[in-house]
């Protein structure tokens, strides 16, 4: 009781707690697509703790290509060795007491082998420019419910543009393996809801991306007759659930368990729906966040898997991702 | 304050790659609208709509030759289009495939002879080919699986995942772009078959 008394003293290090499981629920927010034929790379967002005036965050993602679901939601094994590995960049701004930035930029390393071909490429991927608002004035973490107010969450509300800094098929590419972005601007817009009650915290989130309509005249590096496409609206919903222990040098490690779901609508092409488009995908993960005693410092771990069963998921390929990451608060 | 000068620095670098992705990547962050196919000599030999298709001979997944001119005029099983698709079985691929497999093919039935080749440049032998046509539930008349086990077709018709190359009975390319709605391989069977 002595550890937690002392932690009620300290609101901004609730938060900072808070913050772990506030960037895991938003990292399912990410593109997590599999394989240079898709097109990844794209990086999540970045929430600032509350009353901080900056983060840096650079983490590194492996991701395994395990498999795809077909239309059907049929699920298949992939015999071949396909990876993409990502370094991704952030940066979080404060701009007012409610109001923060933030950028990320991945850089991608495509790694498909396949029994006679092996293609190894890398670039910058699609990058994202996000503002949060938060809807809370004070920390919304407690030890105890005593009284109503209490179980007021943190709310943040979010805007994300989503640049193609990445190469895609529509890029002077050779082929499908040189991919690292999906070639087409998106707006997401956010909603994020967080409660901590010591040691336990819930959080789920959602949002709503629209892709904007862009012109192509090139496809694998050929010009090919000038059309219009727009890819399919997105809407990605997550929800997690953590457990924070507090070592006695007041160090915290979080546990934290996530589901998701993303999906994506058919595109359309000159304004015809293309049906061979869209998809769905279900994922579950696991987190082990370590933070330093003034919460200035925090490692992450994560394990992200697409459950390779069928109606998991359709038109769209599984994956293992595994993260490695460390974000530092500016106070 | 000396934290926040690292953090200006690293807001400025991530600025500056981002600029300088752009000077690369143009083509996604203002994407051009305008038609800069070049034109071609009709009648030579390469792999752009309006030119001749060079002919091939590359294995089915039976172990079969399957030679390109044996299905124009004047070869041995003539055809009046040959439609080729290059996949890797990704979903994108399969679900074109499909849509090929449940809404084009149906509708021409009775129609001319069309050979539709699927042209698998990933799997790397006649076995594998065949174990990925059957693992995805593509064996099947309806289509020719071809192993392209040393990428040789796909380099010759610039392929990539998706691509769909459309040859009529002469020999002469009518399509060659990515599958999209599959839209234009059916306006291009219709024009073609009798």
């Amino acid at each position: 009781m002595i550890m937690f008394n002392h932690l009620r003293a300290v609101p901004v290090s609730g938060t900072a707690l808070s913050l772990i499981a506030v960037a895991f629920t938003l990292a399912l927010n990410s593109t997590a697509q599999a394989a240079s034929c898709c097109g990844g790379g794209s990086a999540s967002s970045l929430v600032l703790p509350k009353f901080s005036k900056a983060m840096i965050d650079v983490s590194m993602d492996y991701e395994r290509y395990t498999g795809q679901w077909d239309n059907d939601g049929d699920w298949n094994a992939e015999a071949s060795d396909l990876n993409q590995y990502r370094i991704n960049l952030g940066y979080a701004h404060r701009l007012a007491p409610n109001w923060q930035a933030s950028v990320t930029l991945p850089y991608v390393f495509n790694r498909n082998k396949y029994p006679t071909l092996e293609r190894n490429t890398n670039g910058i991927g699609d990058g994202t420019v996000s503002v949060w608002y938060e809807a809370f004035e004070k920390i919304t973490c407690v030890w105890d419910v005593k009284k109503l107010e209490d179980l007021i969450p943190a709310i943040y509300l979010g805007g994300t543009l989503t640049v193609p800094t990445g190469t895609s098929p529509y890029d002077d590419v050779s082929d499908n393996f040189d991919i690292t972005g999906r070639g087409a601007y998106r707006l997401d817009a956010s909603v994020l809801i967080d409660k901590t009650v010591y040691p336990w915290n819930l959080s789920v989130g959602a949002s709503y991306g629209k892709y904007l309509e862009r012109p192509v005249n090139k496809e694998n590096g050929s010009y090919v007759e000038p059309y219009h496409k727009q890819l399919g609206d997105r809407f990605n919903t997550n929800i997690s659930f953590g457990y924070t222990y507090f070592t006695d040098e007041m160090e915290s490690i979080t546990g934290t368990l996530a589901y998701a779901v993303l999906t994506e609508d058919e595109a359309r092409i000159d304004g015809v729906i293309d049906t061979t488009s869209g998809f769905r995908k279900e994922s579950i993960s696991a987190t082990i966040a370590w933070a330093s005693e003034n919460r200035d410092w925090i490692y992450k771990l994560t394990y992200n898997h697409s459950p390779t069963k069928d109606g998991m998921g359709a038109n769209f390929a599984t994956t293992d991702i595994i993260t490695v990451g460390v974000s530092h608060v500016l106070r | 304050m000396s934290y926040v000068k690292n953090c200006r620095r690293l807001l400025f670098l991530a600025l500056l790659l981002i600029g300088l992705s752009a000077c690369d990547l143009q083509d996604d962050l203002l994407p051009s609208s305008s038609d800069e196919r070049g034109t071609v000599v009709p009648g030579s030999i390469g792999h752009l709509p309006g030119q001749i298709a060079a002919d091939f001979t590359i294995q089915d997944m039976y172990g079969n030759d399957f030679v390109l001119s044996d299905h124009l005029a004047g070869g041995s099983n003539p055809a009046d289009v040959v439609v080729l698709y290059f996949t890797m079985w990704c979903p994108i691929c399969l679900s074109h495939t499909d849509h090929m497999y449940s809404n084009v093919i149906p509708q021409f039935v009775g129609r001319g002879t069309v050979v539709y080749g699927l042209v698998d440049y990933v799997s790397g032998s006649v076995t594998a080919t065949y174990a990925q046509a059957q693992a995805n539930g593509y064996i099947t008349p309806k289509f020719d699986i071809l192993a392209d086990v040393n990428q040789a077709v796909l380099n010759q018709f610039n392929g990539a995942m998706g691509i769909t190359v459309v040859i009529d009975s002469d020999g002469t390319i009518l399509m060659n772009e990515d599958y999209r709605t599959g839209e234009k391989l059916t306006r291009i069977l219709d024009q073609q078959l009798p």
